[in-house]
């Protein structure tokens, strides 16, 4: 439409040009001074929002006299520009009726139009039907003369020249509407009905080529037809069409049939699909032809479109069925092919068209239309690459290979933020009465909401809003030349979705047929609790029936059977799938959750002994049935492997996958991420009603993650991954993150139940009351043995690090400086741990030799540095030595004031060699005081001098309750020689202290370095504290076994945990205390292992403690965890550039 | 800088449990600083004559250095290291005590230690006002009267606490 700025006819008329930019203005001067075609035609496109102020005015001009020249009765209702009707795309002018997609007919025709196309024993096209019968005068047998003898045609060819004559000169550029409407209104009645075959949808200015030269072939106003070559399906044709390449070639011919010219090869290439593929019919006006046309002069023609009224009814595509797992189609069929040219074809035409959609789910759709089309470009190149590539079979792939790009920090947190828009307003459901524990409001909500999602209750909101990828658009109601259109009545719109092509009439509905969900509340918000509050509130109908009448059932076995030949059914069963250290967790808390009896779980581990599961839940064995059946996924996965190995049999199977389940449970469904894992498709392949998935992290770096999900869920049409990868992952690969995010979103809204810790109710509350926690560091103090071996780690960390900047190679070294830094962490745990490390012994030799070559050479060696430590560590013999009396003088003493702070009790009590007592700290330092003026220090009180290896901790044993002696014990330590690390020495003195004030405390000590704890633990034996242990090298069973232990005991009990084993799951609310023995490099994974402490359930306060090396690389790494805090949140946007050096940066901090 | 929790605890301590014939008050602006008063040990030459328990009263000025001199030098350092600075505000005739009031004493020397309180200061200073030792002194021309003339140093003495210190409250 934007085309008609050409016309000539429009120069020096005012109304036209105000309509128009003022660059429109000028080259249209240009175009009328000179006469020479513009350079660019995109340039004559007006802006989008003046188009339609321009549309109307302009097309008033020429619509009013064309008009007043038809005088017959015409039908432009039906046919709205029947002058240039016949000139679609039956290639050579045939008189024969063409193949009318609907055989339907104008029942309004006043001739009788039924009784004529019977008699001529035809259909006839809707467009020669006008003409007839314009032309026959309501005639019948005039009709059938002029359609015989191809009369008719001599009128079609008449009345263009003198249309187009008219429109020319728009003499009278009068206010319209007046005139033409005495035409229109007869035929507006007429369009009442709901017959159309074609209608129009816009029009839009093309560019096209002559392959003839003469003069006065085409000029402008003149109609010309846009044609296919159909004729031509010669084997050539075909074998082009088999290698890829079709022709496209449009051409356009005068009204005689003889081609003049053809259209530039960028809109051919779809407008040829669109008419191969019966989609649209276009027609074409000439806007601007050179009198003298030489071959290949550019020709400017207007294409109006019209939709084919059939492309509504018969379109089915099968996109959304499930194909088989293939998903890596090597080549597109031709289907698909076509498909997709069909898909490519439409959104082009909508976009020259610039018929924006009335209604969608995407916000920015100029970018969106560009995107679909990027995609399918994509898509055209891999399909080139896999066929250059050959076979490029599924089989190949490793197991574990992830494909997609990993999503940004912000990315995902942008995600995850859409996804959360909880409704507080959702109504609440209460649980079954057999369900034991009380929920918290927003768990009601959810059980309302899964229970919905189970019985697939058409929630009303949901069931108006539109299928997400579909767009609405409205039947323009005039045409390009602002002549009215006719309507349908309660047809003004029409659906199309981009993505396939398809197009319908009728509103899309999103439909949902999934009855299950994910429900992705963060950790701690009481998942396992709500599925329980579910599996107590629907049970089946099998179920139901079965307690009011325990008749037979086995009808409905017959009737459910059908879902497959080899499952049975398992009415009353949910089989939940969880990570092997929660078995227990689940069936525990299954337990704790219901009534007594109520409730019937076990635990499967896919042994012999409970071979026959199928026996066990099916229907006719109702009453024993167990309601929950637990297992893990290595079960399911070795079930799965054992069919797979008898070649599929399932005849024989008799376990998980003999069943259909009520509903299947998978927790931590991030375990079956990766679609390409045996895992996942184990999952897959169970059968089940309703299918439930909850993960705290639904999407963990990528989006093909929630795509397992959604396969496991069978929701349609997603869980195909053709489909998913066309609108998702090819998106978002051509970097259209916003589309893609906005699809995955819309996939997730109708599934996914989010509520995060920190959101708040309206009131203001939050959504949990956790009982507070407070996070405290604890400075440690390095020895100066310790501090020695620091040192010299760091020194050696440092100048590699610095030797590797001056050669620019520190990206390259990058592995080799983080094992040093890691080193120094260790350092700071505690020095031994540096040793125990033969690569390091490897490496400080490499190095050492580096060092020595150049002159660098240390004066001590790291190994005699670690002697002295050793030397200088677990040395009590002669501190307890001293006869028990001392001892006893010690601790009875009355006063228990440190003389010199006046701190009651004294700090870390300290004992002099003539048994004067003072805090430690106050004792170091004053005789510091002394040394430091060179004087030998003197005992505070007696003045005896001091010797500084004379000076005893006192160790007091009064916290161990489980030493029944009558006094409680005390030792005597030698001053700087500890047990073990000053850290681990802190750690014993904060464990003393709790166990003092509560004897029967529970805490969790973290630390990263199993070898670490492995250190702890002869302090922790030593101090009589019970203490159990927990990392990855535990097998499950054990672990389960260690974790009741823990649960359950009611001593004073320590949990030695790695910070990776214990990072997932683990549920470790009895206790009370954490800490936490070294930094993470990022705060994230430190607060996940607290809140395995801090989390549902918990019921006191709890109190963290961090312990840092002061001035050590870990106080810098709590520097670079804040920064990471700050960066993850703000802008995550970076390059890998950018985030190498930021890790550079980190590193210099760390060192520096 | 909040006040150590030794000073506090030195002070409340005065309070509630005085030393007969002492007298230690914090200044009001500077807790550390005490304005102290000392009764003379009954047989000394600063032992009032018309009373007999009653003595004159020795102004003195304490200054409990507690705090840490080094703390401000010495960061993180919380342990009193330095000694109590303590003199004479009134005038007195004494070998062991100078014209500007400054005392000789080992405890505020060389044997000062962190263990000592206000309390045994104060209590040793009241010892050395009844045992003055002219071996060891300060002021020197008053030890050298002390040792040709004891008697008449004595009198000197009580003549200066007559003129100078302040008597004893009933």
């Amino acid at each position: 439409m934007r085309l008609t700025t050409f016309e000539p006819a429009a120069d020096g008329n005012a109304r036209y040009c105000c309509a128009f930019g003022l660059r429109t203005v000028v080259l249209n001067m240009n175009f009328t001074n000179s006469g020479e075609p513009p350079a660019k035609k995109r340039r004559f496109f007006a802006d989008p929002d003046t188009c339609v102020s321009h549309e109307s005015t302009a097309s008033n001009i020429q619509n009013e006299p064309r008009h007043a020249k038809h005088l017959e009765p015409s039908r432009p209702s039906e046919v709205p520009t029947p002058n240039s009707a016949p000139s679609v795309i039956s290639a050579d002018n045939h008189p024969a009726p063409q193949p009318p997609p609907s055989t339907s007919s104008d029942a309004a025709v006043t001739f009788d139009q039924d009784a004529f196309q019977s008699l001529v024993g035809d259909t006839v096209s809707t467009d020669v039907l006008a003409i007839i019968r314009a032309k026959c005068g309501d005639s019948l047998e005039r009709a059938l003369n002029m359609y015989f003898d191809g009369t008719w045609k001599n009128f079609q060819v008449r009345s263009h020249p003198l249309m187009r004559s008219t429109t020319l000169h728009p003499s009278t550029p009068a206010p319209t509407t007046g005139l033409p409407s005495q035409n229109d209104r007869p035929t507006r009645t007429d369009t009442s009905n709901n017959n159309l075959d074609i209608r129009y949808i816009g029009a839009f200015g093309a560019e096209g080529w002559a392959t003839r030269s003469g003069t006065n072939l085409i000029k402008h106003g003149d109609v010309v037809k846009i044609e296919r070559q159909k004729a031509q399906q010669t084997p050539q044709r075909l074998r082009l069409a088999a290698s890829g390449k079709s022709d496209v070639i449009v051409r356009f011919t005068d009204n005689k049939g003889t081609e003049i010219g053809r259209l530039a090869k960028d809109a051919a290439n779809w407008i040829s699909s669109l008419i191969d593929q019966n989609v649209c019919r276009f027609e074409a006006t000439c806007v601007y032809a050179p009198e003298r046309l030489r071959t290949n002069d550019t020709v400017f023609l207007q294409l109006r479109c019209y939709l084919k009224m059939s492309i509504f009814q018969g379109t089915e595509f099968d996109l959304s069925d499930n194909r088989p797992t293939g998903f890596f189609e090597e080549r597109e069929s031709a289907e698909e092919r076509n498909l997709r040219l069909r898909q490519v074809g439409i959104v082009r035409l909508f976009q020259e068209i610039n018929l924006l959609p009335t209604k969608s789910n995407t916000a920015s759709h100029q970018n969106a239309r560009q995107g679909l089309l990027d995609a399918a470009e994509l898509a055209e190149k891999k399909s080139k690459q896999n066929q250059s590539n050959g076979r490029d079979t599924p089989g190949s792939q490793s197991d574990d290979a992830e494909e997609g790009e990993e999503l940004e920090q912000d990315q995902l947190d942008a995600l995850y933020r859409k996804a959360q828009s909880f409704d507080f307003s959702t109504p609440e459901a209460e649980p079954a009465p057999t369900f034991a524990m009380s929920l918290r409001p927003y768990q009601k909500q959810s059980l309302y909401w899964m229970l919905a999602k189970e019985k697939d209750e058409k929630n009303e909101a949901r069931e108006t809003s539109m299928h997400p990828l579909w767009e609405e658009y409205t039947w323009p109601l005039k045409d390009v030349d602002d002549k009215e259109l006719p309507q349908i009545e309660g047809q003004p719109n029409f659906y199309v979705n981009p993505y396939s092509g398809e197009m319908s009439l009728d509103f899309p509905y999103q439909e949902q047929h999934c009855l299950g969900g994910i429900l992705a509340d963060e950790m701690g918000l009481g998942k396992t609790i709500q599925m329980l509050s579910l599996i107590h509130s629907h049970k089946s109908e099998v179920v139901a029936h079965q307690s009011k009448k325990p008749a037979n059932t086995l009808p409905r076995t017959l009737q459910r059977s059908s879902s497959s030949y080899y499952t049975a059914s398992a009415p009353k069963t949910t089989l939940v799938i969880a990570p092997m250290s929660l078995l227990a967790q689940w069936q525990s808390e299954a337990e704790n959750a219901s009534k007594e009896g109520t409730l019937k779980s076990i635990v499967y581990y896919g042994n012999d002994k409970m071979d026959n599961l199928q026996a066990l839940c099916r229907e006719s064995n109702l009453t024993s049935a167990p309601d929950v059946i637990i297992t893990s996924y290595g079960v399911v996965l070795s079930e799965y492997s054992h069919i797979n190995s008898r070649l599929g049999s399932r005849e024989s199977h008799r376990g998980l996958f003999s069943l259909n389940f009520f509903r299947i449970i998978l927790d931590e469904a991030h375990t079956i991420k990766n679609r390409q894992s045996k895992t996942a498709k184990a999952c897959y392949e169970l059968s089940a009603e309703h299918r439930w998935v909850l993960t705290g992290t639904p999407i963990v770096n990528r989006l093909e993650d929630l795509f397992s999900l959604v396969r496991f869920l069978r929701v349609e049409p997603w869980n195909n991954f053709s489909f998913w990868r066309t609108f998702i992952t090819a998106p978002f690969e051509s970097k259209d993150f916003m589309r893609a995010l906005d699809v995955v979103q819309t996939v997730l809204e109708p599934l996914v139940m989010r509520r995060t810790k920190d959101m708040k109710t309206p009131n203001g509350e939050p959504l949990v009351m956790l009982p507070p926690k407070s996070v405290e560091i604890v400075d440690v103090e390095l020895s100066q043995a310790e501090r020695a071996v620091y040192d010299y780690v760091f020194a050696k960390a440092k100048r590699t690090f610095s030797a590797n900047i001056e050669k620019g190679t520190v990206m390259k070294a990058y592995t080799t400086i983080f094992a040093q830094i890691l080193r120094l962490r260790q350092t700071c745990c505690h020095p031994m741990l540096v040793r125990n490390q033969d690569i390091v012994a490897e490496e400080e030799l490499a190095g050492a030799e580096a060092d020595a070559a150049a002159g660098l050479s240390d004066d001590m060696d790291l190994q005699s540095l670690i002697e002295q430590f050793t030397a200088a560590t677990g040395d009590e013999k002669d501190a307890n030595a001293f006869g028990a009396h001392v001892l006893e003088q010690i601790r009875d003493e009355a006063v228990n004031e440190c003389p010199i702070c006046s701190e009651e009790p004294m700090i870390e009590q300290t004992v002099t060699g003539c048994w004067h007592s003072a805090c430690k700290k106050c004792l170091q330092d004053y005789m510091k005081h002394h040394t430091d003026r060179h004087e030998i220090p003197r005992c505070f009180n007696c003045r005896k001098p001091l010797n500084s290896r004379d000076i005893f901790q006192v160790v007091r044993h009064d916290d161990d309750t489980s030493a029944f002696q009558s006094s409680p014990k005390i030792s005597l330590q030698r001053l700087g020689v500890n047990e073990s690390s000053s850290k681990v020495v802190s750690l014993m003195a904060h464990l003393r202290v709790l166990r003092r004030e509560h004897p029967r405390m529970k805490s969790v000590v973290f630390s990263q370095f199993t070898s670490f704890m492995s250190l702890i633990e002869p302090a922790l034996t030593k101090a009589n504290m019970k203490f159990l242990r927990l990392d990855g090298t535990i097998s499950q069973k054990t672990r389960a076994a260690i974790l009741k232990e823990f649960a359950e005991g009611d001593k004073f009990t320590i949990l030695l945990l790695s910070l990776r084993a214990g990072g997932v799951g683990l549920n470790l609310t009895q206790a009370k205390r954490v800490y936490m023995m070294d930094p993470w490099w990022s705060f994230a994974i430190e607060a996940q292992a607290i809140d395995r402490v801090h989390r549902m359930g918990q019921d006191a306060e709890v109190k963290v403690y961090r312990f840092i090396c002061k001035d050590s690389v870990e106080e810098r790494m709590l520097k670079v965890q804040d920064r990471k805090k700050f960066i993850a949140t703000s802008l995550g946007m970076m390059t890998d550039e950018e985030k190498r050096l930021q890790r550079i940066e980190d590193i210099k901090d760390l060192l520096s | 800088m909040a006040l150590p929790k030794r000073i506090v605890k030195e002070t409340e301590r005065l309070i509630s449990e005085p030393v007969p014939g002492i007298s230690a008050v914090p200044h009001e602006d500077n807790l550390r600083y005490f304005d102290v008063e000392i009764h003379g040990p009954s047989g000394s030459p600063y032992e009032g004559k018309q009373v007999a328990i009653d003595a004159w009263h020795l102004v003195v000025r304490t200054v409990i250095n507690i705090d840490f001199t080094g703390a401000r030098t010495i960061p993180n350092r919380r342990l009193p290291d330095g000694s109590t600075k303590i003199r004479f505000l009134t005038k007195i005739y004494h070998p062991n005590v100078d014209k500007l009031g400054r005392i000789c004493l080992d405890v505020l020397k060389n044997n000062w230690s962190p263990a000592l309180q206000i309390r045994t200061i104060l209590l040793s200073i009241q010892a050395l006002l009844g045992a003055p030792n002219p071996d060891d002194p300060l002021a020197a021309d008053v030890a050298k009267s002390w040792k040709d003339d004891e008697n008449k140093a004595i009198t000197t003495a009580k003549e200066w606490t007559k003129n100078f210190a302040s008597p004893a409250p009933k």
